[in-house]
């Protein structure tokens, strides 16, 4: 039987950013089947819906733009799928645009590789234009910036500056407004509110840490210094 | 309380949700959530469930009030929880109200606040979850501004302990007494009368027992001398029941949650009540008689309910689905028709006398889990002893059946410290377990697994067994290190509970009106999610009920006798004492009472006291 592929580019704003990771596959699978939309299951004893996710957005952060994979048992018209389905889908999730990709396109997972960020938060102290660049300046001349992390095992210290492509600051108001580009690797990757508690704590910046507001503003592949979108032909090459 | 209006709290409650666990829980929003405009109605309810969001969601009770009472144009209700320690130390240190979670508003600002009381071990936090909301715990210090606050489930059968805080319980089903009541709220806003008028009508429902209203003596050496009722209001508090069970309100758009909760599927109720007659058993007391519904009905419901939630699986819930006259039918068209949409249905409660394995099979097609099934007691005389009609060889059988279609892991419920227990009835668990993981192996089965999990006893009112009393809490720890001890086998896994909590669940389910004291303080020492083992604080309970004065070893490990007064005597369950007096002697005995479904009447005396009959479809 020939599997229908499609990927799906969605929002996950406004009350939809508290869902979590894990349950959003739940989410997907259960509009789908209210909208009549027939996925194609795993084979054994427990069959999944295969739907796949790109790179997970932690709970309270927004996504303006995040894909989504679902595949097919058996055809259905694209427009359709897409207006059935948004109408069973919570508040915040919206879609934005699908398309039928090769099945043997590899998964979101694998090619997306980068994501940029923009992350507000209130000065604690006053703090000039100037001082501000500098400090963001300084921080991206840094070769090693290690953060502590704590995971089952401990303790671990990890060198976040390679993940770091670029970091800009304004203060508008009494706000600080940052656009943050990391990379996305095997490896994994670095969390923006890691780059920000580094900058202030390194730098000496008068930051607010506890209500970051973080939204990701886009998470592409990056290819020969392009951002591709994963809708796009090339990025899902063979 | 810093924040009095629902913008407001939802504001600061979405601020603090990236910091706390599994932030879905306080967010609302599901899908089938109804909101309602709040202005448009005329009385406001928030259904309460004193334990966290994926347990109360859990529960069928919560789904069939919510919906119902927000399927009347004039009504509103919405839904609240026990936010878990984390959420509620966030709210108490930024001053943020308990709120409904469809318009964030403070519970303050509703006509009646509802709580289920499930267990007695909740308790506790029906009264923080009320400090939380900053409505005064006892009904005389509450204003007439301040919500109603009213109580049903299991434990309204004996409320006592609760007795100072709650305005009126329901006593049984709430289905159409429950709306009744609303709009009699609903009056009153609109022509008030005095408090004491009001109640005396409120108490004319059936089913609405009010305890200021009753007035209880003691005796000098503590027992109960009397309870009487003020004139206007009735001496006995019969319980309400749905007459017509096929046709009463269920629910066909149930809240489908964010985050996974403990029962994460259709609800299908195919039946209510039992009347295998187990004699510890409560529930098969409170919901007699049995009443099924039709084939029609709940193939009608399934098709509505996977259209409207897009849930994979159904269970098929009641007191013991495999005694639905109807269930091979149900089963099989419901298999037949959505089985190729990945639908699996699910039979939470199995008697091993009633399981097919050919059913079992043919519902595992699709999804596969473990067994599980619950002989109770390990000999046969205590089987007999508790009315628990299985035998050994219906066990045996069962498990080389499924042990022979593929299961290979088993899960065997137990309960130790039941009435006459002897060493013998120990070693039997034992002997059983083992004889099932010999079958398993015997049958060439790898990954033989038996789980035995055994609970400790408690006497519960309007049970036969009511008068019995508790074992005391030594014996019971020394039975289960026994048990761990002969259940060593790399194929058996033996689960217990820790017998302190079982202790105070017995003095609350045998409790009086005084012990409402000793819940209020132990709240203020720090009580709360009882029932959640790391958050138990037994000391704290200890020290509570010496403050007030009342030994707990009172309530939970006397035996009471037959004319004393107890302190659910005048809440009927329909079934009456002269027949739990005759189980109780009966169960002494070894003698087994029939199910009055496949054979004659056993004179239970709720069939003729409420003109009723068991009602079943097949």
């Amino acid at each position: 039987m020939r599997t229908l592929r499609i990927r799906i580019a969605y929002t996950k704003v406004e009350e939809a950013k508290y869902i979590a990771h894990l349950d959003l596959s739940r989410v997907f699978e259960r509009a789908c089947r209210r909208a009549g939309i027939p996925l194609a299951y795993s084979q054994g004893f427990n069959p999944h819906p295969k739907i796949a996710f790109g790179s997970a957005l932690a709970v309270g952060v927004e996504g303006e733009q995040e894909y989504v994979d679902l595949e097919l048992e058996k055809e259905m018209d694209l427009k359709e799928l897409l207006g059935s389905l948004q109408e069973q889908l919570p508040k915040g999730i919206r879609l934005l645009e699908g398309r039928q990709i090769n099945p043997k396109a590899r998964a979101l997972m694998a090619v997306l590789n980068g994501a940029t960020y923009q992350i507000r938060t209130s000065l604690t102290l006053p703090l000039t234009e100037e001082k501000l660049q500098k400090a963001i300046n300084d921080w991206m001349d840094r070769s090693y910036i290690p953060y502590i992390r704590y995971n089952k095992k401990g303790r671990v210290e990890k060198d976040i500056r390679p993940w770091v492509k670029e970091l800009k600051g304004k203060i508008k108001d009494h706000e600080v407004i940052f656009d943050l580009e990391v990379e996305i690797g095997n490896q994994g990757s670095v969390r923006p509110e890691e780059v920000i508690a580094s900058l202030k704590k390194l730098e000496e910046l008068p930051l607010e840490m506890e209500f970051l507001r973080i939204r990701r503003t886009g998470i592409f592949v990056s290819y020969e210094g392009k951002k591709v979108s994963p809708l796009e032909q090339e990025a899902f090459g063979k | 309380m810093k924040y009095t209006d629902g913008a407001e709290i939802r504001e600061a409650i979405e601020q603090y949700l990236p910091k706390v666990m599994k932030p879905t829980r306080y967010l609302g929003a599901e899908w089938n959530t109804v909101v309602k405009n709040w202005d448009e109605v005329k009385v406001r309810m928030a259904f309460a469930f004193p334990d966290v969001y994926e347990v109360g969601m859990s529960h069928l009770g919560l789904r069939i009030i919510y919906h119902l009472v927000n399927s009347y144009e004039d009504f509103l209700c919405e839904r609240v929880f026990a936010p878990w320690v984390d959420m509620e130390e966030i709210m108490r240190e930024k001053e943020i109200p308990l709120y409904g979670l469809e318009s964030f508003r403070p519970l303050k600002d509703y006509d009646v606040v509802g709580f289920t009381l499930q267990y007695e071990m909740s308790f506790s936090n029906i009264l923080n979850m009320l400090d939380l909301a900053g409505i005064p715990w006892r009904c005389e210090e509450r204003s007439p501004e301040d919500p109603w606050i009213i109580a049903g489930g299991p434990c309204a059968y004996n409320p006592e302990p609760l007795a100072p805080f709650v305005d009126f319980f329901f006593v049984g089903e709430a289905e159409e007494t429950l709306p009744q009541l609303l709009h009699m709220i609903q009056e009153q806003k609109e022509n008030p009368v005095s408090r004491k008028e009001f109640l005396l009508k409120v108490a004319q429902v059936e089913g609405v027992y009010i305890p200021e209203l009753y007035k209880v003596d003691y005796k000098e050496d503590g027992r109960i001398a009397s309870i009487t009722a003020e004139p206007g209001a009735p001496k006995e508090i019969k319980k309400a029941i749905v007459r017509d069970f096929d046709n009463s309100f269920f629910p066909t758009k149930p809240i489908v949650p964010y985050m996974e909760i403990v029962h994460d599927r259709i609800m299908l109720e195919v039946m209510r009540g039992c009347t295998r007659g187990c004699r510890f058993c409560q529930a098969g007391i409170l919901y007699r008689p049995v009443r099924e519904r039709s084939p029609e009905t709940l193939l009608k419901q399934v098709d509505e309910m996977l259209k409207s939630t897009g849930y994979e699986e159904i269970s098929l819930t009641s007191l013991s689905s495999g005694d639905y006259t109807c269930i091979q039918p149900v089963v099989q068209e419901i298999l037949d028709k959505y089985s190729k949409d990945k639908v699996s249905v699910s039979l939470p409660s199995l008697r091993l006398d009633s399981f097919d394995v050919k059913l079992a099979e043919e519902i595992q097609k699709v999804r596969k889990t473990g067994l599980t099934f619950a002989p109770e007691a390990g000999t046969q005389r205590l089987r007999d002893v508790i009315n628990k009609g299985v035998t050994e060889e219906n066990l045996l059988e069962t498990a080389e059946s499924a042990f022979k279609s593929g299961w290979s892991s088993i899960k065997l419920y137990f309960m130790i410290g039941l009435p006459t227990e002897t060493q013998e009835d120990l070693d039997g668990i034992a002997s059983l377990a083992k004889k099932v993981a010999d079958l398993g192996s015997k049958l060439g089965r790898r990954n033989v697994r038996v789980t035995v999990s055994t609970s400790s006893f408690v006497p519960k009112s309007h049970t036969p067994f009511q008068w019995e009393p508790q074992e005391g809490m030594l014996s019971l720890d020394r039975k289960q290190k026994y048990l761990r001890e002969i259940l060593r086998d790399r194929r058996i896994k033996y689960n217990y509970h820790d017998v302190e909590t079982s202790f105070m669940e017995g003095v609350f389910a045998k409790g009086d009106r005084r012990l409402a004291d000793v819940l209020e303080l132990a709240v203020k020492k720090g009580c709360k999610f009882d029932g959640w083992h790391e958050h138990f604080k037994y000391d704290t309970w200890l020290e509570a009920l010496e403050e007030v004065g009342l030994d707990p070893h009172f309530y939970a490990n006397r035996a009471m006798d037959y004319d004393d007064v107890l302190p659910w005597d005048h809440i009927e369950s329909g079934v009456s004492k002269k027949f739990l007096v005759h189980e109780h002697h009966k169960a002494l005995k070894e003698s087994l009472t029939l199910d009055c479904r496949f054979v004659d009447c056993t004179g239970c005396g709720i069939c003729p006291e409420r003109e009723l009959q068991n009602d079943l479809k097949g």
